[in-house]
């Protein structure tokens, strides 16, 4: 109690004392290399994700005839493996690629990827040491911890179920998964992320991929509602 | 600036005269990620919040429910009367659309928000449900309509006031039974209170319609600065998946 009525009073004294401006509200203002606010849209065709340099990935023997299975069943017309025919998540890092707009929110310590596909978030915690990946209960966008590194936004995640492709194409991941990211802008309309992917378990090494946005300028975000899709559910 | 001394020392009498009262989402029960009170600025509502003694019914702030027309009424007993019978009618949330406004103000899960320049945002946690508010500036001049309306905000003094109309037919006003159409007009009026561990949500709503005159129903939400939103993936297990309009239990 004291310690509530000791924040009122300062409330107070600020209210007393302070100029004018400083009632209005506050709102984050990060320095200019690290502003990436705005609503922006990938470049490119990313459906079948490749490494930097074009290549396929280092996919282990196991992985490469998964991946195989899944262009056949794309072909055919039956992706089963693919979540989103049902709605349900593209999960990370598969939301990268999607061909859907991003809005980006910034404050001290959060950066916040709103993707307009199933209108999903993205916490990025600026505040926030990964647990151990044992002790997370995987989930479809895992958990992301940043930090800047200069003006490139260093982010890495973990703690993914294994329901999820990494690309439309069928690349598949485990739930050992770990994705890094160095996200920067080029210059003030383009934004690019470096998305390392970590599988031991379908890949022989770490492989990186590069994906670039820009900038959408007086976009907004629609209304997207997958289930209406179902056709339980039209009307 | 009297205004903001004045606004302190009602919020000292409220502390004093509240400092018991307690709903189980006011628990803080883990580590604090945030300052343990809601910063000093009024218009910083940015964080999480949690509501307070979620009730499924939305009732108006005179505590019974709303002013209903007989179209109002009738929809309301339709939908009491099949949860009584065991076969609850489906709202779009049971589809696992978005709840649209302002029910999605009303769920017992943590929402956060956030500030930006010229945009506020909620995301809350039930169904991944994203609010964007555009803060001063009119409407569109042609709106199809959606399930979360198009909202539009500006500051009164220290309170925050969402304008949100453009709604479909589809979502419902509460858990229960009250519904509206696409002339649904929403003004919420959101502040701080109790010296920022708390946030009130005047509701108004709307819909000539579905009630007689326009009602106001009010929510409250505790600061919550040991939360972080979890991910909540409705389409992924839903055992109620409504069939022809109605909920099935699985």
């Amino acid at each position: 109690m004291s310690g509530r009525v000791g924040l009122s009073l300062v409330c107070c004294l600020l209210a007393l004392t302070a100029a004018a401006a400083a009632c209005a509200q506050a709102i984050y203002n990060p320095p200019p290399g690290q502003n990436f606010e705005g609503v922006w849209l990938i470049q490119g065709d990313h459906s079948a994700v490749k490494t930097i340099d074009g290549r396929l990935p280092p996919l282990t023997r196991e992985a490469a005839t998964r991946y195989a299975a899944a262009i056949r069943a794309r072909r055919a017309g039956k992706p089963d493996f693919d979540t989103i025919q049902t709605c349900k998540p593209h999960g990370f890092p598969r939301i990268l690629f999607a061909a859907f707009p991003i809005e980006v929110l910034q404050e001290p310590t959060q950066v916040t990827f709103i993707h307009e596909v199933h209108h999903m978030p993205r916490m990025v915690y600026l505040d926030l040491t990964l647990p151990r990946l044992d002790d997370m209960d995987p989930n479809w966008m895992g958990l992301s911890a940043g930090h800047w590194d200069g003006d490139t936004l260093v982010v890495e995640s973990q703690g993914f179920n294994d329901l999820t492709t990494l690309d439309a194409a069928g690349l598949p991941h485990s739930t050992q998964m770990r994705v890094g990211e160095r996200i920067r802008k080029l210059d003030a309309d383009t934004l690019e992320d470096i998305v390392t992917i970590t599988d031991p378990k379908w890949y022989t090494k770490p492989w990186s991929t590069r994906v670039t946005y820009r900038r959408q300028p007086g976009l907004r975000l629609k209304e997207y509602a997958c289930m209406d899709s179902n056709p339980e559910v039209r009307r | 600036m009297r205004y903001l001394l004045s606004a302190c020392i009602v919020g000292i009498g409220v502390l004093a005269s509240t400092s018991g009262l307690t709903a189980p989402s006011d628990v803080i029960d883990g580590p604090l990620i945030r300052p343990e009170v809601s910063s000093s600025d009024p218009r910083d509502l940015s964080g999480v919040w949690y509501i307070r003694l979620y009730n499924p019914q939305i009732n108006s702030t005179l505590g019974r429910l709303p002013p209903f027309t007989a179209r109002g009424k009738a929809e309301w007993d339709a939908r009491v009367k099949a949860e009584k019978d065991g076969s609850p009618m489906a709202d779009a949330s049971s589809y696992c659309l978005p709840h649209g406004v302002p029910r999605v103000m009303n769920s017992p899960y943590p929402i956060q928000i956030i500030q930006t320049h010229g945009e506020t945002v909620i995301v809350h946690e039930v169904a991944h449900n994203i609010r964007h508010i555009y803060m001063d500036q009119p409407h569109p001049p042609t709106l199809a309509p959606t399930f979360m309306g198009d909202s539009v905000g500006h500051w009164d003094g220290d309170t925050l006031v969402i304008d949100t109309l453009g709604f479909n037919d589809r979502t419902w006003i509460d858990e229960i039974g009250v519904i509206h159409g696409k002339q649904m007009h929403v003004i919420e009026r959101i502040r701080k209170i109790e010296g920022g561990h708390a946030l009130e949500n005047l509701v108004r709503i709307e819909d000539p319609e579905f009630f007689t005159e326009p009602w106001f129903a009010r929510i409250t939400y505790a600061w919550r600065p040991d939360l972080r939103i979890a991910e909540y993936v409705c389409e992924e297990n839903n055992r109620n998946m409504p069939v022809s309009g109605h909920t099935v239990a699985r």
